[in-house]
């Protein structure tokens, strides 16, 4: 096993990623929403008091 | 032109104070920023000459019908007097923009089939403000075979019945198979909920309870459904930072019988707001510089359903379980909420933890002013 | 350095991804007959890490009722046990996660005498973690999940059913499939798991979304070996 010649030095590193794998951080949170019916709202669909507001790009709207 | 009962309306008799609720503080809070900066902003409900014509219904009359609608939430059942006179104020206010119903009769004069006209009547009418000449109109469009035919969105229907229910005309279909067939009667697989389904979802129970009054009108598999799942949709819109759903969700909590109240989720609500008490519909708030126009859009209806949901909460104040727990019943300020609700947890074990959340009352019943809205 | 350790990282995870695959693949009752070593293209410090990184679940076709694993896999295990033991600043899933191994070593492989002892590992926060906090632990466990390890561990997340359904919701709102998989894998093993919670659908969804992902096929494939929940 020719590899166990280098193993201190590999292995502390090594041990290092295996904590980070083990005690992993959560990943950031990917919140993606259909893109049906995103844009134009239809008259039809004008939802009065009801479900959305129309949300045009209003916050980057300036 | 406004009908004898709209005093009714003007004056509700006062909800008993009842139990203080023990995060009163933050909750008066939100209610009295809001108040404050929808009195500053009222001008930007005013509607424009063109409302029943060319106006774009979304950005007029929408706002002013959110407006009326939680505003007489707030007027009724918040405990405080003065939380409750400056509401009526604003109900008052949107009733006058209407011109004392009128605007009700030109726009189904001009758009017979469509709902919204009876919809934001409804509002009005629950509240004992009512208008002879578009109540003709509405009596003879909803009598139509044209009026049952189905709508697209389950959700809007329910709208739709409950407006029928507030002004008195026959039910159009029945509202238990129509509320069967929606979002949350069909208590799909809570993961898969995206955001339009979302905000049907709350709006399903928004018009199931009449907006908080009579909570009692959910079936109890779907209040069962609600209470187990509510804390993670919270807390992931949270994340997302979409204020408005938020605080719809915490309404939705806060009127559910025996649903936990969360102060965490509460306080990142709270931390949400601009320095004028506006909450943002997502993200931050808008720069102190914008202008009315801006901040209104970007404000109104997330800042009206905070102070819906700060005065559901507000008025159904959290009892503990039992005299055990009761240790329990202080707010907490961990990052994250939600109790390990369904944990067996009989000898207290894991009351150090993230487990202290309030209860609701048990007794579902709000201390309604009127029994019901038909007259 | 950088780029070295950027390298070293990858192929810790390249490997991490293959044996877990062969586990899957063994636990869906495909690829034959089961043998880690046989999976390890070598026995060098990255594959230890690698058995290491996978825990109990490097073992998790045995618990099926296969013969257990031979003299070649005890090795494996024993020098992965001995490169990587839990340091005094290890958090408490590696200190879990070692102990696993060392738990499914003396259940799947042959008698083989002496080892290590499991160490102590903290167990407060299975009662004060709040409950997205208590998933991603939860989950980062889910080799546990195997029958007859870490009793208590099981007792107390199956006390906490509830929020680990709602840190289920969570994750896959967050498309955090791996963290689903795991909370997933955990949940499929309690009878009392809410209804509305659409677990079987659920662990479908989330392995086809994973896009192939080998870890999440593996707890998807141990929900359904073990406890008869998910994909069919």
């Amino acid at each position: 096993m020719a590899s166990e010649l280098t193993a201190p030095v590999e292995t502390a590193a090594l041990a290092a990623e295996v904590e980070g794998l083990l005690d992993s951080a959560e990943p950031e949170g990917i919140y993606r929403d259909t893109r049906e019916c995103g844009g134009g709202l239809l008259l039809a669909a004008l939802l009065l008091i009801s479900p959305p507001t129309p949300r045009a790009p209003k916050t980057d709207a300036r | 032109m406004t009908a004898g009962p709209a005093a009714q309306g003007a004056a509700p008799p006062s909800p008993p104070p009842g139990a203080a609720h023990p995060d009163a503080e933050l909750l008066d809070d939100i209610v009295a920023g809001a108040l404050r900066w929808l009195e500053a902003i009222r001008p930007c409900f005013r509607l424009p000459p063109d409302a029943a014509t060319d106006a774009d219904p979304n950005t007029t009359l929408k706002p002013l019908g959110e407006l009326a609608e939680l505003a007489h939430v707030m007027q009724t059942l918040h405990p405080l007097p003065q939380v409750r006179a400056a509401a009526a104020e604003l109900f008052a206010f949107a009733w006058k923009e209407t011109r004392g119903g009128e605007l009700f009769a030109e726009l189904v004069r001009g758009e017979p089939v469509a709902t919204y006209p009876v919809e934001l009547y409804g509002v009005f009418a629950r509240a004992g403000l009512r208008n002879p000449a578009a109540e003709e109109l509405i009596a003879a469009t909803t009598s139509l075979v044209r009026w049952r035919v189905a709508r697209e969105d389950h959700t809007r229907t329910l709208g739709v019945l409950n407006a029928e229910r507030r002004i008195g005309l026959p039910e159009h279909t029945g509202f238990d198979r129509v509320l069967a067939l929606t979002g949350l009667g069909l208590r799909p697989e809570p993961w898969a909920l995206d955001l339009k389904a979302a905000y049907g979802l709350t709006h399903d129970v928004f018009h199931t309870a009449d907006w908080g009054r009579s909570p009692g009108r959910l079936p109890a598999p779907l209040a069962d459904y609600l209470r187990l799942w509510l804390p993670a949709w919270t807390e992931t819109w949270t994340e997302e930072r979409l204020w408005d759903l938020v605080g719809e969700f915490l309404a939705v909590t806060a009127l559910l019988p025996g649903a936990p109240y969360d102060p965490a989720a509460w306080r990142r609500l709270a931390a949400a707001r601009g320095a004028d008490g506006a909450l943002p519909e997502r993200g931050d708030p808008p720069p102190g510089d914008a202008p009315d126009g801006e901040r209104f859009t970007a404000c109104y209806h997330s800042t009206l359903v905070a102070a819906f949901a700060a005065t559901l909460a507000r008025s159904r104040p959290p009892q503990p379980q039992s005299p055990a727990q009761s240790d329990r019943a202080a707010p907490r300020t961990t990052a994250h909420g939600g109790r390990p609700a369904g944990s067996p947890d009989p000898g207290g074990a894991a009351a150090e933890g993230p487990g202290n959340t309030l209860r609701g009352p048990a007794d579902p019943r709000l201390p309604l002013p009127e029994s019901e809205a038909t007259p | 350095m950088l780029a070295e350790q950027a390298q070293e990282n990858s192929s810790l995870s390249t490997v991490v991804a293959d044996v877990a695959n062969g586990v899957a693949l063994a636990l869906d009752g495909e690829g034959g007959s089961y043998a880690l070593s046989a999976l390890l293209a070598q026995d060098d410090a990255v594959a230890l890490a690698a058995v290491r990184v996978l825990g109990a679940d490097v073992l998790a076709p045995y618990a099926l009722g296969a013969p257990p694993g031979g003299g070649p896999d005890e090795q494996v295990v024993r020098k992965a046990l001995a490169a990587y033991p839990p340091g005094a600043d290890a958090s408490e899933v590696s200190v879990w996660s070692y102990r696993g191994l060392v738990e499914a070593s003396r259940a799947f492989l042959p008698a083989g005498g002496d080892w290590p002892d499991t160490p102590q590992a903290g167990a407060a926060w299975l009662q004060t973690d709040p409950w997205p906090r208590l998933t991603h632990r939860a989950s980062q466990l889910a080799a546990l999940a195997l029958p007859g390890l870490a009793p208590a561990l099981a007792a107390g997340l199956a006390a906490r059913t509830e929020d680990l359904a709602r840190g289920f919701v969570r994750a896959v709102r967050r498309r955090d499939w791996l963290q689903a998989a795991g909370a997933g894998r955990w949940l499929a093993r309690v009878p009392d798991v809410p209804q509305s919670l659409g677990l079987d659908a659920g662990l479908v969804y989330v392995r086809r979304m994973s896009g192939g992902d080998p870890r999440v096929a593996l707890h998807a494939a141990a929900a359904r070996r073990f406890h008869l929940r998910g994909p069919r």
